[in-house]
């Protein structure tokens, strides 16, 4: 009687590992194909005169440089802007407000604005700054890249800080530590590593968003770092470049794809290194 | 629903006895929320004696250790009214400063809970809090400290080590050298050998041996052997109340209280 | 009271008690039987009383064996720590009362070839059921936690003790009057002393009794009557 049961059970046990290692053949099956074609197309255009020449008109030789610095610019002002937003709201719902019902509402919008749609960003932005101003900007720009930050930042952060375990913080407080010591020796001290998780991850969410740029910064042919004025980005560029009819403008477009792929990617891998082998013992 | 006596304590005698009441709680009520988790205690700490809590789970006494020292303040839904008095004044009156309440009364934990610092920063830490020392003032402090917890020589030769690199009963051992480093006058445990093994707890009842010659001390524990073997006071609670205070050795030898005798035989539940 | 939650604990503080009747129970039959003997110049039965006298040894070892056990064991507190001491005490003193018995036998197997003189036997009779009374209520009080009753021994002993003093005196003056009694009267006198002795390991039972109930001793001076030690009676 009770091997039936046991065959029985085996037997399903069996399927269902089949339908998830199938499952996951199918996931990891795009993701090899989409690095298969990003490397197959990009590749072969990677040189070094891709990050020392500008953009070409089409037809000529050129490279991605002013994109590039465009985007590392507009990121960094970004990040800039928005981390100190995001950890200080975060550690304000985790450790002032924690029980308060503020923090409920507030955690409840952040989490809708996490996965807003960043078009719509784009257009607030466009609202708030492009029309007052007259002109798109790479401040604009900045400012919607901003924007998507904040949440993930305050999410991270929240998050990272209600691990830290209660205990920790009693112990703090038991030897006569005010609020705000502990917070800053002892809270922060132990969710360092997370909270930097945390603003990696940001870094790499907005390096690769379009639509937001398209409304505020524009773009540019030409080399600029002006904040006041358009500046261009590797996504703004690949839209421009990849929808184009010209074969060496897709050639171009398809490196900068793979360029903002091996960025994130790397970022990716440094925040597991960083993170990873410190775990105590 | 019973009500219960307040057990006399007589004071007199133990004036007598030369033993000074450090701290007095006089009809303490505690409330999580709308729920009464403490009624009406009242009890003598003596001065440089170790007194103990003892009773079933549930029956309050972390939750009367925690208002010694305010720990309660930490959470919005958790209040006391009655009277605490510490040499005098009130520390349950808001004009009372928990921090500065906190520094003059310490606590140990049920886990050991060492700061994500090296073992050095662990102890510096809280004494720089309070006091402006210079580099070989503090040097001498943290190995005062580990001297007095028993751990000096174990890790005097690590002390940029991480703190959370130490066995169970090391780490329990730094966080006594931590509150301890602070200088305070009572010192408040709180269960702090249940995560050990037996050796390490010996060790650590050995040290409140030594420690209560400078400090009151108040132990929280489920052990009865334990609050036998470690405390000249002890008192034993019932769902928020308290049966009986006496002397440990007759509260173990001839309980007044059925109840006590009861708890301390397991004839409880 | 309520019972202990590991119930084992229960059972064996009952085992306890049980041997502690069988041992009192054995005690009072030795005592019975060693002046039986005695009375009716019977040396079997004084020889057979000899040789019983070790089942009650045999008991006392194992209620300390078990006892010291329990006390490893279990860390007991409070009244079941005064139960456990107590036992061990009261096994200690039935001991010695089942040797004090057995030391009665085997002086009635000494003299049984003797006649004993009516009044001395009388009165040696009367003084063993005062003891064996006394062993029986002692034993009552502890398997009821009477404490009264064990107080109530308590201050009988006097009862034994003067008992002891005439009959001190009595074979004194026997001896005196002629000595070819002497070697009869000697083994008498030790025998009445025997009785007196359980006489008083029949208070310390009491003692104990009274400590397991109430937790505390009874610190009076207990009413004593035996002044034999300072008695002289010269020859006129």
């Amino acid at each position: 009687m009770r091997a039936s049961l046991y065959v029985r059970r085996r037997r399903r046990n069996a399927v269902a590992m089949s339908l998830s290692l199938l499952a996951t053949m199918i996931g990891l099956g795009w993701l090899v194909l989409i690095l298969g074609a990003l490397l197959w197309q990009g590749l072969s255009g990677l040189s070094p005169k891709v990050f020392t020449e500008m953009t070409p008109p089409p037809g000529s030789d050129g490279g991605l440089l002013n994109p590039i610095v465009g985007s590392l610019i507009m990121t960094g002002l970004a990040v800039l802007i928005g981390t100190p937003i995001g950890i200080l709201a975060g550690t304000y719902m985790a450790e002032y407000g924690r029980y308060a019902r503020t923090t409920s509402i507030v955690r409840f919008i952040n989490d809708i604005l996490l996965s807003a749609p960043s078009i719509i960003v784009g257009l607030f932005i466009y609202e708030m700054a492009v029309a007052p101003m007259g002109h798109f900007s790479a401040l604009a720009g900045a400012l919607a890249l901003a924007v998507i930050v904040v949440p993930v930042v305050i999410r991270t952060t929240e998050d990272m800080l209600l691990l830290v375990p209660n205990a920790l913080r009693e112990a703090a407080a038991a030897l006569g530590m005010p609020r705000a010591y502990i917070i800053r020796h002892v809270a922060y001290r132990a969710a360092k590593a997370g909270i930097v998780t945390g603003v990696l991850l940001a870094i790499a969410r907005i390096s690769g968003e379009t639509a937001p740029l398209l409304f505020t910064a524009l773009n540019n042919q030409f080399w600029s770092t002006n904040l006041n004025a358009p500046m261009a980005s590797l996504p703004a560029v690949i839209f421009q470049f990849a929808l184009s009819p010209y074969a060496d403008w897709q050639k171009l477009a398809w490196t900068g794809a793979l360029i903002i792929t091996l960025a994130v990617l790397t970022l990716s891998i440094v925040v597991r290194v960083v993170t990873g082998p410190r775990r105590q013992p | 629903m019973a009500m219960v006596s307040a057990p006399q304590v007589d004071r007199v005698a133990t004036e007598k006895a030369g033993m000074r009441e450090r701290i007095s709680i006089r009809k303490l009520d505690f409330y999580y929320g709308d729920s009464r988790a403490l009624r009406a205690i009242s009890l003598p700490l003596f001065d440089r004696k170790v007194t103990a809590f003892i009773g079933p789970s549930g029956c309050g006494k972390s939750t009367l250790l925690r208002v010694l020292n305010r720990m309660y303040d930490l959470y919005p839904n958790q209040r006391a009214e009655g009277e605490v008095l510490f040499d005098g004044a009130n520390i349950l009156s808001p004009k009372q400063d928990p921090n500065l309440l906190r520094a003059r009364i310490g606590m140990v934990f049920q886990k050991p809970t060492p700061f994500p610092m090296t073992i050095y920063d662990n102890i510096a830490f809280g004494i720089r809090l309070y006091e402006r020392l210079s580099k070989s003032e503090v040097d001498g402090r943290v190995e005062e400290s580990l001297k007095r917890a028993g751990l000096w020589n174990e890790v005097k030769d690590k002390l940029q080590a991480n703190g959370l690199s130490l066995s169970g009963g090391q780490q329990q051992r730094l966080c006594i050298a931590r509150t301890v480093a602070v200088r305070p006058e009572v010192i408040l445990l709180d269960e702090p050998c249940s995560a050990l093994d037996p050796i390490s707890t010996a060790k650590i009842e050995e040290l409140i041996e030594e420690l209560k010659a400078d400090y009151t001390i108040v132990i929280v524990t489920h052990n009865m052997q334990q609050a036998a073997r470690v405390s000249e006071f002890t008192a034993f609670m019932y769902l928020g109340e308290l049966i009986e205070f006496g002397d440990t050795q007759k509260i173990f030898t001839k309980p007044n209280d059925s109840r006590t005798q009861d708890y301390i035989t397991g004839r409880f539940g | 009271m309520n019972e202990h939650t590991v119930k084992s604990f229960d059972q064996e503080l009952q085992l306890l008690d049980k041997k502690v009747a069988q041992m009192g129970g054995l005690t009072e039959r030795l005592l019975a039987h060693a002046f039986d003997a005695l009375e009716r110049r019977d040396p079997k039965l004084a020889e057979n009383t000899v040789a019983s006298d070790r089942a009650v040894d045999q008991l006392e070892r194992e209620l300390q064996e078990q006892t010291i056990l329990m006390i490893a064991r279990r860390q007991p507190m409070a009244n079941d720590l005064r139960h456990i001491m107590t036992v061990l005490k009261i096994a200690g003193d039935l001991e010695r009362i089942g040797d004090l018995a057995k030391n009665i036998a085997k002086r009635a197997l000494a003299v049984s070839g003797e006649s004993h003189p009516k009044s001395l036997m009388t009165g040696l009779k009367h003084m063993v059921e005062l003891a064996l009374h006394q062993l029986k209520d002692v034993l009552d009080a502890y398997a009821e936690l009477d404490a009264d009753k064990a107080l109530g021994v308590w201050r009988q002993d006097e009862r034994i003790d003067a008992m002891y003093n005439s009959i001190f005196r009595e074979l004194l003056t026997y001896m005196m009057e002629d000595p070819r009694n002497i070697g009869l009267c000697t083994h008498l006198l030790f025998g009445a002393k025997n009785i007196e002795r359980v006489g008083d390991h029949t208070t310390n039972i009491a003692e104990n009794v009274y400590y397991l109930v109430h937790g505390t001793t009874l610190t009076d001076d207990r009413p004593k009557g035996d002044d034999t030690s300072s008695t002289l009676i010269r020859k006129e």
